[in-house]
């Protein structure tokens, strides 16, 4: 509601302008808006899942119950549910209303990325190292997983029997991204050898493929709205599509025609990107670079780059576009950092003397005829209350545009306010670029073994006390 | 008996007894409506308090007036209500053509009638809240103490005993959980709601007295007005302060969250309201009157278009803070003196608002036509703080000087009506006596050693705590004590 007052010229700016701050909390390697903005998911080094409150910058919850990194992360519709992916082989599905663990699956292979199903929690789909694709359903208990193919579909009119070469060839084939599309009906799979497969979910079989790059699909991420992807490749390109229209009733992918809309790619220097990401809106591309300290951002209409955001003098990993602000979340490699750009407001001195006003230029003031007419208290007085005539409703709620609208349920995380936050953030050491060294392996590790502080193992306290003190 | 005299410093009989006064009421004697307070204590608080003893009453002094720039402002302020106190005599307690009736046009029909007075403060009391899922109340005094009490029954609930001065303002957390408390001894607790107790660390960071408390919608934050010129947004998981907005050159008076948590609004008794954007901490409008009347009290109205002021020119106005101008004000009820504070309801379809006033009264508007609807003698002297219930609708609180708690029911609400509180006469004339026989008297006084504390080795840790962290100790309190 503080739209109406804030300067429109602010409110104009799409994209942020220069570093306003940072998160820290351990060695963050990944991060995620959920779909309000109100908070960002942090996955740490250390396997603890940290949640940013955007509007303090503290820590909302502190999720523990990986070993390993975190690989990545996804926010369910709602917001109540966050599922994280992590180097230990396993993802959790967190219920954010207590923090305990909904559902933990394990794999055979580490998992590269997680990401829910738009609608519901209780599907995902993973993507592993070297190994097929699995959608995951843990409406039960015993999570289901369903296999899903990587082979690209041939094209129908050499309809010769699939050559031996070919066959080798396919064999090759595994998938290193899955996404959903925006209702969640099918899944865009990216393989590495450059292929994007489009798979039905109820029947798993992939129904369009086409080759998109050359080299490795590293990374797909829709809009909000659903209906552009853009694609990250080892081929140090960034492509942007449009989506077909998936959701028709009677789909015929031989009619489903996807082609690139943009490449983006700094010729000169050969950059490669590490992460990218789509504005709120869907206008902007951000990209984080590798081996280089800037964040790059162009403009969809054209294709033009139109920022390069500089920061922190360290490389940046994972990128994220705030839903809805020109707000850029990055998390810096070497320190473990998450940096903040946004747009850092002027205060308009105007607002703060409500008979001042601020003016382009020099302008010549005319005198009202009665503006210095000396008038009783009392008339004016009445004056003033018989001016008030004006129909007023202090009560209906009239809808903000552009607001996410809550459903009267609508889940709320809830605010802790005895979060033992006593851990020292600083549990790990830098021995070298990029290395990190936990302070008391044993400690971390006992972290993890809730049941025994649940148990009151008294031992196990002494210990933490003990070590507090050193 | 001792139990709960040495829990509470504030016993001190002579202590004067304290409420959200300003800081103008340094010569009282030229105040025309000192006599409001009718409860045999002419003396004019000052905003001291029960951790002030007589024998500590000169030091406060003396402090206050090294700073020679209050003072001054204090003459200033002082030659205004003069200036403009001529326009308000007209404002003496209500004659009976001022009873206002309904017209017969008017949508909106309110008849509230006291059904319970809760006692057990033993100071007045300042402010009272429902909570945010309207099953309790919580109210605040000077006595130092908080108490809740169960909306529906009267029934007292617990005690919240910890500060060291009187408390100037509460506020509930969105989840009704918790309970935030800013006194006079400049710290802000956090309380459970369910065992009474004090999380461990106070906020402190203002440097006077904390005298207003907005939780933000989410109950992730907190903004606190204090007696420093100063409004504070508190991360309250951190229990952090998050940001400092320069907001005023003299006392905040008041605070609030809209309803979207991305504005805040503060009033000083410089005459000024200011907007705040939440995110970035800067001003985004002021509001002023000409006549600069001092505001005590500011509230989003339910919706967050406008903002209601209270102003020491016994006037209420409602703000349209998009555009900058005043779009009613709503009169009829005394306020020279307290920081008054009141609050919107619903009757009906229409929406009303209602406030006390220094003669007793609690008065209602309706908000479009800005006429008095009802007005009714709720409390023996002023009538520091009224509050509608966010849940269930025709339920009222009020809060009074005299130390004691009110709930108000409007019988005309279908619910009510059935609720066994049908015996009200509804013809009864407004504003005579409030004492009927359907009033239920409420004694929330405490047995000994059953405070809702837990324990005075508690309140022994909670007070050094305090100390250590620059507060002075009373000496007499401290002597006692130990």
């Amino acid at each position: 509601m503080n739209l109406s007052l804030v300067d429109p010229f602010v409110l104009a700016q799409d994209y942020p302008e220069s570093t306003t701050g940072s998160l820290r909390s351990g060695h963050a390697t990944c991060a995620r808006f959920n779909r309000k903005g109100d908070f960002l998911a942090a996955g740490r080094v250390d396997g603890t899942v940290v949640i940013f409150d955007t509007e303090t910058n503290g820590i909302a919850r502190k999720l523990k119950g990986h070993t390993r990194q975190v690989q990545s992360l996804s926010w369910s519709r709602d917001g109540r549910y966050l599922l994280t992916a992590s180097q230990d082989w396993k993802c959790n599905v967190w219920d954010l209303q207590d923090g305990s663990i909904l559902r933990s699956v394990r794999f055979e292979a580490p998992v590269y990325i997680a990401e829910f199903h738009p609608l519901t929690h209780l599907k995902f789909v993973v993507s592993l190292f070297e190994d097929q694709p699995l959608l995951v359903d843990i409406s039960e208990p015993q999570p289901r997983k369903f296999s899903l193919p990587s082979i690209p579909k041939r094209n129908q009119y050499d309809d010769e029997p699939i050559s031996d070469k070919q066959a080798a060839q396919d064999a090759k084939h595994s998938t290193t991204v899955t996404i959903f599309t925006s209702f969640g009906e099918h899944i865009l799979a990216g393989t590495n050898k450059g292929w994007l497969n489009i798979i039905d979910v109820n029947t798993r079989t992939t129904i369009y493929s086409t080759k998109i790059c050359t080299g490795v699909v590293i990374f797909l991420r829709l809009t909000n709205s659903g209906r552009d992807v853009v694609i990250n490749s080892q081929d140090r390109i960034i492509r942007t599509i449009q989506m077909p229209n998936l959701s028709v009733v009677d789909l015929d992918p031989d009619t489903i025609d996807i082609e690139v809309e943009h490449k983006f790619q700094d010729v000169v220097n050969k950059l490669s990107w590490n992460h990218v990401a789509f504005s709120s809106t869907g206008e902007y591309v951000t990209a984080s670079t590798f081996n280089n300290h800037d964040i790059y951002i162009w403009e969809r209409n054209h294709g033009s780059l139109v920022k390069i955001l500089e920061g922190p003098k360290e490389e940046h990993g994972v990128v994220e576009w705030h839903p809805y602000r020109p707000l850029i979340a990055a998390c810096g490699l070497e320190s473990g950092r998450i940096n903040i750009w946004s747009i850092i407001p002027q205060q308009r001195w105007s607002a703060l003397a409500p008979d001042f006003a601020e003016v382009e230029e020099n302008v010549e003031y005319l005198e009202h005829e009665d503006e210095f007419d000396i008038h009783p208290q009392e008339e004016i007085h009445k004056r003033r209350l018989d001016l008030e005539d004006e129909d007023i409703d202090v009560l209906t709620v009239e809808p903000v545009k552009g607001e996410i609208v809550d459903a009267e349920d609508a889940f709320r995380m809830p605010v802790k306010l005895d979060l033992n936050d006593s851990e020292d953030e600083e549990e790990f050491i830098a021995v070298g670029r990029g290395e990190m060294r936990r302070k008391s392996p044993t400690q971390a590790q006992r972290d993890y073994i809730l049941d025994s502080e649940a148990l009151g193992d008294d031992e196990f306290k002494k210990g933490k006390s003990g070590r507090r003190k050193r | 008996m001792s139990d709960v005299e040495s829990s509470d410093p504030g016993a001190d009989r002579h202590s004067p007894k304290r409420r959200r006064i300003s800081a103008y009421d340094s010569d009282s004697s030229s105040r025309r409506y000192s006599s409001a307070d009718d409860n045999g204590e002419r003396r004019i608080y000052r905003r001291s308090s029960k951790s002030i003893g007589c024998n500590d009453l000169p030091v406060r002094r003396i402090s206050r007036s090294s700073d020679g720039s209050v003072r001054d402002r204090d003459h200033n302020f002082h030659s205004r209500t003069r200036s403009s106190s001529g326009n308000h005599a007209i404002h003496t307690p209500p004659s009976d053509e001022d009873i206002a009736t309904p017209p017969s046009y008017k949508p909106l029909k309110i008849n509230y009638k006291q059904k319970f007075i809760l006692k057990g403060h033993s100071k007045g009391i300042s402010q009272v809240r429902f909570s945010p899922n309207g099953k309790w109340i919580a109210s605040c005094s000077a006595d130092g103490t908080i108490k809740i009490w169960d909306a529906v029954t009267g029934q007292h609930k617990r005690t919240l005993e910890g500060h060291l001065a009187g408390v100037s303002t509460i506020a509930w957390s969105p989840d009704s959980n918790t309970l935030a408390s800013g006194s006079d001894d400049k710290a802000i607790r956090l309380w459970h709601r369910a065992t009474g107790k004090p999380y461990p660390a106070p906020l402190l960071g203002h440097h006077n007295y904390v005298y207003s408390l907005a939780f933000s919608p989410k109950g992730n934050m907190l903004v606190s007005g204090s007696y420093d010129e100063a409004v504070f947004l508190w991360d309250l998981r951190a229990r952090r302060q998050m940001r400092s907005l320069p907001a005023h050159s003299d006392p905040v008076g008041g605070v609030d969250f809209i309803r979207d948590g991305t504005l805040v609004c503060s009033c000083s008794t410089d005459g000024l309201v200011r907007v705040w954007d939440t995110a970035t901490g800067q001003c985004l409008r002021t509001l002023v009157h000409e006549d600069n009347a001092p505001v005590t009290t500011v509230r989003f109205s339910p919706n967050g278009r406008y903002i209601l002021a209270f102003t020491l020119d016994s006037c209420i106005r409602l703000w349209d803070y998009v555009a900058g101008t005043c779009k009613k004000t709503y009169q009829g009820h005394i306020n020279k003196k307290y920081s008054l504070g009141g609050a919107f309801g619903i009757g009906g379809s229409e929406g009303f608002i209602a406030s006390g006033s220094e003669n007793g009264e609690i008065i209602f508007w309706d908000v479009k036509t800005k006429e008095i609807v009802q007005r009714d003698i709720g409390h023996k002297g002023v009538v520091c703080w009224v509050d509608t219930s966010p849940t269930q609708r025709g339920t009222l609180v009020s809060g009074g000087l005299d130390g004691t708690v009110s709930i108000w029911v409007d019988v005309n609400e279908p619910e009510h009506a059935l609720n066994g509180i049908s015996k009200v006469k509804q013809e009864e004339s407004t504003g005579t006596n409030c004492l009927n026989d359907d009033v239920t008297v409420m004694d929330g006084v405490i047995p000994n050693g059953v405070s809702g504390y837990g324990g005075d080795d508690t309140i022994l840790n909670v007070r050094r705590s305090s100390f250590e962290d620059g507060i002075p100790p009373k000496k007499s309190d401290a002597m006692e004590e130990d």
